[in-house]
């Protein structure tokens, strides 16, 4: 909120410098069928980063997402594979199995007062544990090769033509747009109104703020906290959805290490990992930004490994300065602050 | 005021005991309509207990509080909130991400159906509510892009959409620059006219004497004095705070062991020391065998001044000289280094390993010189201990107490022995006494005469002006920041202290 | 109050060793296979790698920090050991290159943590996607095997005086780390900075100077493993060290006392943790429990030690 304004132009701005950049530095960077690549490909990461902003905005983290998202991604594969579940019956299952994730992992913080971050952590470990132990892969081998054909779900990955819908075909190339994209606006429209229009919305940014103050007005800070940690997990729920319907098919590593790009994200779109600061289009700003540097240098052929040390750094840089506007905000206090006395 | 009225506020015969301890002396406070009352005194004088009665944090041990004459609940802060009683605390009670609208209305916001704000509602009662107090905040500005007196009338803001009738204003201007100060003070006047009472709790003497009606000043633990602001002067309010010490003026000048012989050469010197918004053009030199004390109201930054010269706080202007050599210390192991020790004012949280044994607390300053090939030398480091240990006469005399388990007279003894083994050629001490029993004030002052008479200089920051008149043997006087006098204490009785601390800022000492 | 804390913090103590002996009668009641030597001796050697990163580990989360790159740390160790190796330089050239991988890595957490007072969590989550990059980087994703290197198989595969030898390797740096925070200054200073940070600073202490040597020290524990991890299996490879290790290596710390927000803390009792773990460990097996069942088992005991100790910390 504090860097609304200036923040995400700032933000639009490095994306569109990214995009030059790597559209002189690779051929076809700047095609319309790269957008489509963009667009489907990172929806469900910005999804699962909106997700992640609230536990950060409540001065948590939750490292489980990607663990959450194989959980649910395997969910899906078992229910509908190995029990023949109808796809509209899948859906709404994973979405509440990510939910319920999320909430154990707000119950353990909350109930056993553990930081979240070994919480989450222990959490990662158990969630990808159990991913293994349910996987339909290892209990029914035949399945493995198995796609997942089920019309509700594979739908989630379509594309709507809309130039060519609104007649513009001739004059520019323009490219398709994924349902998941749109998803992911949805998504974000409504997690945007939850943050600005709702109580729940104002409590989250008051017991992230300041959670005595929020505490003094009568906010219940543990169940806002519970409901942030659900909130991350049906959002990891959500991204497991659109990404099982990309590949038409689970693993038990979906989504290993992906909490790092998700944090690196939310901070790059302004939220603090100090609490109580940010929103949630900054994020989904933040997590395209990534998506063009790993797509763009996945497209001047540098290799994954090399992705994976400047996801490290960038997630450097980004808490780097989080921290450099923290102090920045404060000085001015501090200069006038009365140290001990 | 309507003197006769039945008061707004009334705190009844109120007292409070913690164990045989008695923080506050039965007493009674009464508050009008309309009425800013300042309430005075020094660290310990027992007004955060009264204050913590008013409000709920604490039960009283005997006595009531009623407001409008119906007695509130005791000990129920969130009753006595909305009932009308609300207290402005030093530190922010604010969400600094949500807007000026959203923190007035914090936990409570106007909702509709499914939890949704009713932005139109909400923003119709925080204007009608501004305009009624004359408060000018814009409801949609995020309050953490606020100037610090802005976000303190969110504050008072937020209190009166709870309906306060009576207003506790803790250190209101504690992070306020001069000119939001009288903002701040253009709020209180406009919310006095609208008759909420105004309890206004400040060391600022320039403040209570701009802004308030009335005043109670108090002193261990007990009212002592309730008066006019109009009929009473600056430096009767301090003679006030400061007690019957001036009665023991001569008894102090007795007891007074000066340095017979001239004060050494210059060990510290500071050349127009400045911090940007805190202290300014600092010129003085401390001498080798000579005790300085620095004195002044809370709040006239002497303990920002120390933390400059030992490395520990900013300094924008100026020089330090050490032994005639500019020095700048990084941090303090620098100013540990060149020989300089710091005792804190808060030793809790700033000095003192609570949880270690004293022999470890005694010597933490000075590891390296028991290292022998890679390894401390235990024994040797006993032998340090139990010499200052018995050089300090800390009891019990048993090296593996820890620190949390003495009493508050003998941990200070083993803080000042930490420096003291340092062998410091300058040493520092911010209200070294403070929370200390009689007893162990008399050793201090023993040993800080005897580190004196060996040639260390010793600067002290005091409040406690019989501290002061006790062991200088030159006084600083500091006022808003600024080094208003320094003069030999043989040349300055308690009156012109008193006099010279309660200066109007920026007027030379001794002609308020 | 005091008394009380010391009784409690003797309670802690005693209720780790209390639950060790209830789970070695119950294992030994259950399968009298778990005592014999050979099996007691299994559990030392499978704890090891986690014993001597736990050393390093105490001391960093006694500082109120953490490092979750530990795992990498060691894949990186490992393959940096074959490669100086492989190019003819010779074990202890490639062995000393490797630890200063690890101590290098762990400077670098601990300058941005203590100097720039960035965040130990998220600094370290960094570092092990940088460093688990790096090594796939060098090593790729394949194993690398190393024969005709009879000294450098010894360091895991080795007996001595009847014991593995990285059993021996394990005891002889937690005798040292024991030593280094029993008897030297740098254990006086940990235990400051621990008790009261703000203090030790004003104190003199060079706080950031020690925070960087800690991280330092944990990140060469970590690269120590590497290297006898890749001698107990023959290979080096940049995916070992897998997600997970830094769990095992903080839950033993936990278990042995020290909470995670920072205070005392004993590298003695944090191996009593390390060897707790052990036996829950191989109990379960040679019990024949369901992978699952016991993973959930050792969850629950953990989780129920740290909220147990987060709660005596508060």
């Amino acid at each position: 909120m504090l860097r609304d304004a200036g923040g995400t132009l700032a933000l639009v701005g490095f994306f569109l410098v990214a995009v030059t950049f790597f559209s002189f530095v690779t051929r076809n960077f700047g095609s319309a069928s790269n957008f489509e690549n963009l667009m489907s490909g990172f929806s469900f990461m910005a999804i699962l980063t909106i997700g992640q902003s609230f536990p950060i905005l409540m001065r948590g983290i939750d490292l489980s997402v990607g663990a959450i998202l194989a959980l649910v991604g395997m969910t899906v594969f078992d229910l509908s594979l190995m029990f023949g579940w109808p796809g509209w019956a899948v859906l709404p299952a994973a979405l509440l199995v990510g939910t319920l994730a999320g909430l154990l992992n707000g119950a353990l913080i909350v109930r056993l007062r553990l930081p979240p971050f070994i919480a989450t952590l222990a959490t990662l470990a158990a969630y990808r544990g159990l991913v293994y132990t349910i996987s339909g892969r290892q209990l029914v081998p035949g399945l493995s090769t198995t796609p997942i054909r089920d019309p509700w779900i594979i739908g989630l990955e379509t594309y709507y033509d809309i130039g060519g819908a609104l007649g513009l075909k001739h004059l520019i190339k323009l490219p398709w747009l994924p349902l998941s994209f749109i998803i992911l606006l949805v998504t974000l429209l409504v997690f945007r109104f939850l943050l600005s229009g709702t109580r729940f919305g104002r409590d989250i940014y008051a017991a992230g703020g300041n959670a005595e103050a929020a505490r003094l007005a009568g906010i219940n800070v543990d169940r806002v906290t519970m409901a942030a940690y659900a909130t991350s997990g049906f959002c990891a729920g959500l991204g497991a959805l659109l990404l099982v319907a990309r590949l038409t098919t689970s693993t038990e590593e979906l989504g290993k290490g992906i909490e790092l790009s998700t944090i690196a994200a939310a901070v790059i779109g302004g939220v603090s990992l100090s609490g109580g600061i940010g929103n949630v289009t900054g994020p989904v700003i933040g997590a395209f930004l990534l998506g063009v540097i790993l797509l763009g240098l996945t497209q001047a052929g540098i290799s994954q490994f090399v992705q994976q040390i400047l996801t490290g750094l960038i997630l450097l840089i980004a808490i780097g300065n989080d921290r450099w506007q923290t102090a920045r905000r404060d000085r001015a206090r501090t200069e006038t602050l009365t140290g001990a006395s | 005021m309507a003197g006769n009225a039945l008061p707004l506020l009334q705190a009844l015969g109120v007292s409070k005991s913690f164990g045989a301890v008695q923080a506050l002396k039965p007493c009674d406070f009464r508050l009008h309509t309309g009425e800013v009352r300042a309430l005075i005194g020094s660290n310990g004088a027992g007004k955060s207990t009264l204050i913590k009665i008013l409000t709920g944090a604490l039960t009283p041990s005997s006595g009531e509080v009623r407001l409008e004459d119906v007695p509130l609940p005791p000990g129920r802060p969130d009753q006595i909130i909305r009932r009308g009683v609300a207290c402005i605390y030093q530190h922010s009670n604010l969400a600094p991400a949500l807007s000026v609208m959203d923190n007035i209305y914090l936990g409570r916001q106007p909702t509709r159906r499914f939890g949704l704000l009713d932005r139109k509602r909400q923003r119709r009662q925080v204007v009608a509510l501004l305009q009624t107090y004359g408060i000018s905040l814009d409801p949609d500005a995020i309050v953490g892009t606020l100037p610090t007196v802005k976000q303190k009338e969110v504050e008072i803001a937020k209190a009166l959409a709870l309906d306060a009738k009576v207003l506790l204003m803790d250190e209101p201007t504690g992070w306020l620059a001069a000119t939001e100060v009288r903002k701040l003070h253009d709020t209180i006047r406009l919310l006095k006219a609208k008759g909420v009472g105004i309890v206004y709790i400040s060391h600022m003497l320039d403040e209570i004497f701009a802004v308030c009606d009335t005043m109670t000043i108090m002193r261990d633990g007990q009212i002592i004095a309730e008066t006019a602001v109009a009929n009473t002067n600056r430096v009767e309010v301090i003679e006030k705070m400061v007690g019957e010490t001036l009665a023991r003026e001569s008894q102090a000048a007795a007891n007074h062991d000066r340095r017979a012989a001239a004060a050494g050469e210059v060990r510290l010197s500071v050349r127009s020391l400045g911090r940007r918004g805190v202290f300014h053009d600092i010129t003085l030199d401390l001498h080798a065998g000579e005790i300085l004390c620095l004195t002044g109201l809370i709040g006239s930054k002497r303990t920002e001044l120390v933390h400059a010269l030992f490395g520990s706080g900013p300094r924008h202007s100026g020089t330090v000289l050490l032994d005639g050599k500019a020095v700048r210390f990084r941090g303090p192991s620098d100013a540990t280094a060149a020989g300089i020790g710091l005792v804190p004012e808060d030793r809790h949280r700033d000095g003192l390993m609570l949880g270690m044994p004293i022999r470890d607390n005694l010597v933490l300053s000075i590891l390296k010189r028991f290292v022998r090939l890679g390894r401390l030398d235990r024994a040797a480091i006993t032998r340090t201990a139990q010499a200052s240990l018995s050089a300090l006469n800390v009891q019990p005399p048993d090296l593996d107490r820890l620190v949390r388990q003495l009493s508050g007279g003998n941990q200070q003894k083993v803080l000042v022995g930490k420096w003291l083994n340092l062998g410091p050629k300058v040493i520092i001490l911010d209200e070294p006494t403070v929370g200390v029993d009689v007893g162990a004030k008399a050793e201090i002052y023993g040993i800080l005469r005897r580190e004196r008479d060996r040639g260390a200089a010793i600067l002290v920051v005091s409040s406690d002006l019989e501290e002061v008149m006790t062991l200088a043997d030159r006084i600083g006087i500091m006022v808003a920041g600024r080094l208003a006098a320094l003069r030999p204490a043989t040349e300055m009785t308690m009156k012109d202290v008193v006099s010279a601390i309660g200066a109007e800022p920026g007027m030379p000492a001794g002609m308020a | 109050m005091t008394r009380n804390d010391n009784l409690r913090a003797f309670a802690t103590r005693n209720a780790l060793g209390l639950a060790m002996t209830v789970f070695v009668i119950l294992f030994a009641a259950a399968e009298p296979a778990f005592l014999k030597p050979e099996n007691l001796i299994g559990i030392l050697r499978s704890q090891a790698l986690v014993a001597i990163m736990a050393t390093g580990m105490t001391f960093v989360i006694m500082t109120g920090g953490v490092d979750l790159s530990v795992g990498p740390v060691l894949a990186l160790s490992g393959v940096v050991n074959f490669y100086v190796m492989d190019a003819g330089w010779g074990l202890p050239l490639s062995m000393s290159a490797a630890i200063a991988t690890g101590l290098l890595i762990g400077a670098a957490n601990g300058t941005l943590i203590a100097a720039l007072n960035l965040p130990p969590i998220i600094v370290t989550l960094a570092a092990l996607s940088i460093v688990r990059g790096s090594a796939l980087l060098l090593g790729g994703p394949d194993l690398h095997s190393i024969r005709g290197q009879p000294v450098f198989t010894f360091l895991g595969s080795g007996q001595l005086f009847g014991l593995p030898f990285s059993v021996v390797i394990a005891a002889v740096v937690a005798a040292l780390m024991i030593f280094v925070q029993k008897l030297t200054p740098l254990g006086l200073l940990v235990a400051a900075i621990g008790e009261n940070e703000r203090a030790a600073w004003l104190s003199g202490l060079r706080v950031r100077r020690v925070k960087v040597l800690l991280y330092g020290l944990c990140s060469a524990g970590a690269a120590l493993a590497g290297l006898i991890q890749t001698s107990q299996v023959h290979t080096a490879a940049a995916t070992y060290g897998e997600f997970g290790t830094e769990l095992d290596v903080i839950a033993a710390v936990v278990l042995g006392g020290t909470s995670l927000s920072g205070g005392t803390g004993s590298v003695a009792r944090t191996m009593l943790g390390v060897l707790f773990l052990g036996i829950l460990n191989n109990g379960m097996s040679i019990m024949n429990m369901p992978i699952n069942l016991q993973l959930i088992a050792k969850g629950i005991i953990i989780a129920g030690a740290l909220a147990a100790a987060q709660r005596s910390a508060d």
